[in-house]
């Protein structure tokens, strides 16, 4: 075979060759995308919006989101003012261990001085930690100042979900995007984020 | 590193026969040194049922085999899926094109006598996956739950009711309903995704095997294996890899063209490959104006419409798909390619190509007088080119076959 | 291996038998098209880039259409997203019931009983462009006439005995079948004429003619109207169409040059045991 004719071979296998393996992600592409959530899926995922003017002082409600559940928490001044007295427990007041989308802005965490806007699954294995909002010596803390307590593994969290030290859990519990429209609260939408 | 991978390599090799398997039936593989197109269609079948196999995988995930969703469903993969629609465009481009290759793969076979000794065994493999193809593509059709799947599947499942004594306990049988509802749909739908595949992918395997044992053949009908070199390798071939390879890869950049052609810009197939009648959720009270088969069982509906009895009909159209697993011994000619057969064999094969598209044709429109009788002649010429076929190969003049390729 | 004789030799029998085929088409065809009693249909060309077209059309649908038949496969949001309307503009304009939201299917402001009223219950329509076809909706919705012997007063062209009584009468006007005297073609295809040269003329019927000023649109407009409205069905039937076609031309293009690669390539290694 003659020179030429190898150098033209090369190239026309390096050409062939680049040009077929170009097309492998462009064909992958649709069945890769296929597993993104669909748009039923998106819909029900969609944000939720709830009035949470009727809610009382110190109340805890729960909301489905994604399926999931989201704690909100009306606070009191009081509740909100002794903040500060747990701070020695906690693990990472400032949440600086985690993507805190309101850091900062508010003690309760959330866009709202009154309310504070949560995701209910423990950070440690996903169980649903309880509200105990009692300032009173409880089996798990004898000097409970209120907060949540998670039944199955003992994580604690004080009222705006912030984890303790020396629980299993990990991290605070997370914050999802959420904005206020006068008493109308939205969660897992936020225009301004 | 390297040394690691090639001593794991070796002992994998001395367990299992890698490179034997390998050479023998890829890289080393001997075939004829000169084919025609025609011998394209079998790595085009092969290509289809890769595409089919992946997309079907994919399409699995957001159907739903229940009679109240069944359709929806389907407009949820168009619509709601990220590029559900690409995927289930894929999908039924692919049934089609998988019976295109098919038939012309066939027809190279009756062209060439590619079921002549000794390769009775692989036409009768491939005998067995078209006839799993049709029940396949049938199956598969009902799922969408359309107008046309309904009515399809009604007329298909009725043709059991004209078996003789078990015939309506048979139709209610293979409903489980008496109409074809959810239960229907999704024993069809379990069928359609796994029983059947497992058995095309064994027989296509049976296929390459028997293939593999005989050697392919050529247009000419020359026996390659009369002359080897001193390696025993037949002088007239040339290694699978890359000559057969690379002929493929022009083949399969050409298919592909069409295949997007027809995907990307007429996906049902001016209604021949999804027909309009579909898009209208199954309503058992209401028939549409018109049922037509999709295109592939066009030519066995037209025999069926033929014959004015449903059993003589149901006889005649299972006939027309069975006679090809005795194509072998209907054959007497001492030649294999149509190239050295007699004038009578050509004439034969013409008439039979024109009378099945014809069929084809005629099952895709509504009937007329003229048509009725269109039909009948086809599905006579249809049948006398395999009757007739152990007198004219027999009896006439044909051409000498050269000794080499 | 391809030798090229052969090679055009089938390609021409191909075409011989395609063209056999399309003869016999010719000559058994004796079913009427989609249009049935009306004949051939008229013409749709659909353009899916036409935005503003597309927009029209779902103004007009969900103002007279969406009151009665539901959009049930497709979503508000969607159809928003992809008409190129900010959701705010679309929600305040286009959606009347204020609790719907983006991603909610458009399933219809009917009530349950609905069949009642028409005698049947109108159809969902999300699919109609593509099991009757966009030449038929165009036709259809642009072939009422008056016939008083009907319950709403109007009968159809393209779909005799419609259940649907004709609700853009009030912008398409008042039409009516008329006869009319028309120039008798010759075989050649012009006009026919007596031995004085004048034109032949002969009374055909079967003509739809709107009443002068019965309408709030001219013919035009109206026809335009139904254009945008066809055109937004078409959209609705299969909402990646769009799409579809324009990655179509890139795949296609993807495949000719893999094609003319391989084929180099190919003839390449042939001259090793074909010289």
């Amino acid at each position: 075979m003659q020179e030429k004719d190898k150098t033209r071979r090369k190239v026309l296998i390096g050409l062939t060759s680049a040009v077929g393996l170009s097309g492998l992600p462009f064909a992958a592409t649709p069945f890769i995308a296929a597993w993104n959530p669909s748009a039923k899926a998106k819909a029900a995922g969609a944000a939720v919006k709830l009035d949470v003017s009727k809610m009382q002082y110190g109340q805890q409600i729960q909301v489905s989101w994604r399926k999931q559940p989201v704690f909100i928490v009306r606070h009191t001044e009081e509740s909100i003012a002794s903040l500060d007295l747990a701070l020695p427990k906690l693990a990472d007041p400032n949440s600086d261990q985690i993507e805190e989308p309101y850091r900062g802005l508010n003690p309760s965490r959330s866009k709202s001085p009154e309310y504070s806007v949560f995701s209910g699954v423990c950070t440690h294995l996903g169980c649903a930690p309880k509200y105990f909002p009692e300032i009173e010596p409880k089996p798990w803390d004898a000097t409970w100042n209120g907060g949540f307590f998670c039944p199955c593994h003992g994580s604690m969290f004080d009222i705006v979900g912030r984890v303790f030290k020396g629980v299993p859990a990990p991290t605070n519990l997370i914050v999802p995007p959420h904005m206020f429209d006068g008493s109308i609260l939205t969660i897992g939408e936020d225009k301004e984020l | 590193m390297t040394e690691i991978a090639g001593k794991l390599f070796t002992w994998i090799n001395t367990r299992l026969p890698i490179v034997n398997t390998f050479e023998r039936h890829l890289s080393k593989h001997p075939v004829p040194s000169k084919v025609n197109f025609w011998y394209l269609f079998g790595a085009l079948a092969a290509v289809t049922l890769i595409i089919q196999i992946v997309t079907g995988i994919w399409l699995i995930m957001p159907y739903s085999n229940t009679e109240e969703q069944a359709f929806s469903s389907i407009e949820y993969i168009m619509r709601d899926v990220d590029y559900g629609w690409i995927i289930r465009y894929m999908h039924t481009t692919g049934a089609s094109l998988f019976f295109a290759v098919v038939y012309l793969h066939m027809f190279r076979g009756l062209l060439y006598g590619s079921y002549q000794k000794p390769k009775e065994l692989v036409w009768i493999f491939g005998c067995t996956i078209y006839l799993a193809m049709m029940a396949e593509g049938f199956l598969g059709y009902v799922l969408p739950y359309g107008q046309m799947s309904y009515w399809g599947a009604q007329v298909i499942i009725s043709l059991f009711g004209a078996i003789p004594y078990i015939g309506e306990s048979l139709e209610l049988w293979v409903r489980g309903d008496y109409y074809i509802s959810g239960i229907t749909v999704s024993r069809f739908f379990a069928l359609h995704v796994v029983a059947l595949p497992l058995v095309l992918i064994a027989l296509v395997f049976l296929h390459l095997v028997a293939l593999h044992e005989v050697g392919a053949g050529n247009p000419e009908g020359v026996d390659i294996e009369e002359h080897l070199d001193e390696d025993g390798v037949p002088l007239d071939s040339v290694p699978f890899f890359p000559y057969k390879v690379l002929n493929a890869l022009v083949a399969i950049g050409v298919f592909m063209t069409v295949f997007s052609i027809i995907m990307f810009f007429f996906p049902e197939g001016g209604g021949y490959f999804i027909e309009m009648a579909n898009f209208q959720e199954a309503n058992p009270l209401v028939t549409p104006d018109h049922i037509a088969p999709v295109w592939y069982y066009a030519p066995f509906y037209t025999m069926l419409r033929a014959i004015p009895d449903p059993l003589g009909g149901l006889i005649v159209m299972a006939s027309a798909v069975a006679i090809f697993f005795i194509v072998p011994w209907l054959d007497r000619s001492k030649v294999a390619s149509i190239r050295y057969k007699g004038i009578y064999s050509k004439i034969a094969i013409t008439m039979f190509g024109v009378s099945f598209l014809t069929l084809g044709y005629l099952g895709t429109v509504g009937v007329t007088e003229v048509r009725k009788t269109m039909s009948v002649i086809c599905t006579i010429i249809y049948f006398a080119y395999f009757l007739l076929m152990p007198i004219y190969t027999k009896y006439e003049i044909t051409k000498e076959v050269p000794e080499r390729l | 291996m391809i030798s090229l004789p052969r090679y055009f030799q089938s390609i021409t029998k191909s075409i011989a038998l395609f063209i056999l085929l399309v003869s016999f088409n010719k000559l058994f065809a004796a079913e009427g098209g989609p249009c049935k009693d009306y004949g051939e249909c008229d013409k749709f060309q659909y353009s899916l880039n036409d935005i503003e077209s597309l927009q029209r059309g779902a103004s007009t649908y969900i103002n007279y259409c969406y009151g009665c038949h539901s959009l049930k496969y497709s979503r508000w949001g969607r159809v928003a997203k992809d008409l190129q309307i900010p959701e705010d503009i679309f929600f305040e304009n286009l959606v009347f019931d204020k609790s719907i939201k983006p991603g909610d299917l458009m399933i219809g402001a009917m009530p349950e009983d609905s069949a009642n009223w028409f005698g049947v219950e109108p159809p969902d329509l999300t699919l109609v462009s593509r099991y009757k076809g966009d030449d038929w909706i165009y036709s259809y919705l642009r072939a009422y006439y008056e016939d008083s012997s009907k319950q709403y007063g109007v009968n159809n062209l393209v779909y005799p005995g419609t259940a649907m009584p004709n609700v853009l009468i009030s912008l398409q006007g008042n039409q009516r079948l008329v006869c009319k005297d028309v120039p008798v073609l010759a075989r050649n295809g012009g006009e026919k004429r007596d031995d004085f040269g004048n034109t032949i003329f002969k009374e055909k019927c079967g003509f739809l003619e709107v009443q002068d000023g019965t309408g709030i649109l001219s013919r035009e407009e109206f026809d335009t109207l139904i254009y945008d409205l066809t055109n937004f069905l078409v959209y609705v039937g299969e909402p990646s169409k769009a799409t579809r076609e324009r990655i179509g031309w890139y795949v296609v293009f993807y495949f000719l040059i893999f094609t003319a690669l391989s084929s180099l390539l190919y003839r390449e290694y042939h001259k090793d045991y074909n010289k």
